[in-house]
């Protein structure tokens, strides 16, 4: 949000702005067209009609990185994966968001003694905001992990100066400027 | 045709290097010298009664004196199978990092020709005059075969770290870089669950149940 990012006092008026803000980032969180292993079959069905994500305005996977808010890591990351999964999510634009879908994205799952070239989960690659366990997780289990990113979106401050990370961050930007 | 009748049509062609028929063994196998090999498989797949119209897999076995390499054949028309291998003995005073060579079969059946690269890419068999003979998984940079027995497991592949205990890129100092772990003897794999965790023997095996309360 440019020179506004949480800048502005925490007071009634711009709580309001940004829980509004906050409902139309969270009500329009676009993931990434991106399967690696049997996960994804989960994924894609989570996307179909049956479970219907786009009643959550999740539902239409983006083409290209570059439009994408959310990337779902579903299946094993293997040595030669973990370049291109950093890759992709370098190329997204600020604010991202990672879920980590199932046991081997989460921690290695059953590659975690053997597994020579397996990542022991996504997030020693990239952030994770949501990990949802499971081998691979129901459709039920990811979609819960799309809420629980829902509320997180909802509850970042965008304009309002709301929490200390914020306020340090702030801090800095006054003793620049 | 069995097994039998399949290996007397093969004696019978007077190739040599043809062994017995181990009849013993759950799948039945032929042992080929590697020199007759290519003749072998022409033949099976060519004759109107063997006709093997088809390799299904190639794999290989390390042992402690050397290598087997299997040929699963099997015929669509006469429902019938048989398997060949391969035995390349380790010579005396070879290291650990030996690689076989065997003919590859791929000018015969074009099946063979990922298979092979598959047992080139995991336990390291060379498949002499193969059209195009490189990993078939694994990146090119990698070093090693991983189903060998004396593998050492990585614990990075460039900066992507393999270690389960390993700091995420994105919280790493760069002032401060990580050290390198150090490397393990060959055959440990990178992490040790918990035993009680393990059904593996290496591990300590199952922790024994917790008794039941109430029965006497």
């Amino acid at each position: 949000m440019g020179l506004l990012n949480n800048t502005l006092p925490d007071n009634k008026l711009v709580g309001a702005v940004d829980t509004a803000v906050g409902w139309g980032r969270k009500s329009s969180v676009w993931p990434m067209t991106f399967g690696i292993a049997c996960c994804a079959i989960e994924m894609m069905a989570v996307f179909a009609a049956t479970f219907d994500l786009d009643r959550f305005g999740a539902g239409i996977p983006r083409a290209t990185p570059r439009q994408s808010d959310l990337i779902i890591v579903p299946g094993t990351v293997n040595a030669k994966m973990a370049v291109r999964v950093r890759r992709l999510y370098d190329q997204m634009a600020e604010p991202r968001y990672v879920i980590a879908m199932g046991a081997c994205v989460c921690g290695g799952g059953p590659y975690v003694k053997w597994g020579y070239n397996t990542v022991k989960g996504v997030h020693k690659i990239i952030p994770v905001d949501i990990f949802v366990p499971g081998c691979p997780p129901r459709p039920e289990a990811l979609m819960d992990g799309i809420l629980k990113l829902r509320e997180k979106i909802g509850r970042e401050a965008v304009f309002a100066r709301r929490n200390e990370a914020n306020t340090q961050m702030n801090a800095k930007y006054d003793a620049v400027s | 045709m069995n097994e039998q009748q399949l290996h007397d049509k093969l004696r019978a062609t007077g190739l040599g290097g043809i062994g017995e028929l181990e009849s013993s063994a759950r799948d039945p196998f032929v042992v080929v010298e590697a020199s007759v090999l290519l003749e072998v498989m022409a033949f099976l797949r060519d004759d109107s009664e063997t006709a093997m119209e088809m390799l299904h897999n190639v794999t290989a076995v390390q042992r402690e004196t050397g290598f087997d390499v299997v040929y699963h054949l099997c015929s669509y028309s006469r429902h019938h199978s048989l398997t060949l291998k391969v035995i390349v003995a380790q010579p005396e005073g070879e290291a650990g990092d030996w690689e076989p060579a065997v003919p590859s079969v791929a000018s015969v059946y074009p099946s063979a020709n990922w298979h092979e690269r598959e047992q080139w890419d995991l336990l390291g068999v060379r498949f002499n005059d193969h059209p195009d003979f490189r990993r078939i998984i694994l990146p090119e940079e990698w070093i090693g075969h991983p189903l060998r027995k004396d593998y050492v497991y990585p614990s990075t592949f460039g900066e992507i770290p393999l270690e389960l205990d390993a700091i995420p890129l994105y919280e790493r100092d760069e002032n401060d870089p990580p050290k390198p772990s150090e490397p393990r003897p060959a055959g440990t794999p990178l992490t040790q669950p918990p035993s009680e965790y393990s059904t593996r023997p290496d591990a300590g095996g199952r922790a024994p149940a917790p008794e039941k309360k109430g029965e006497s």
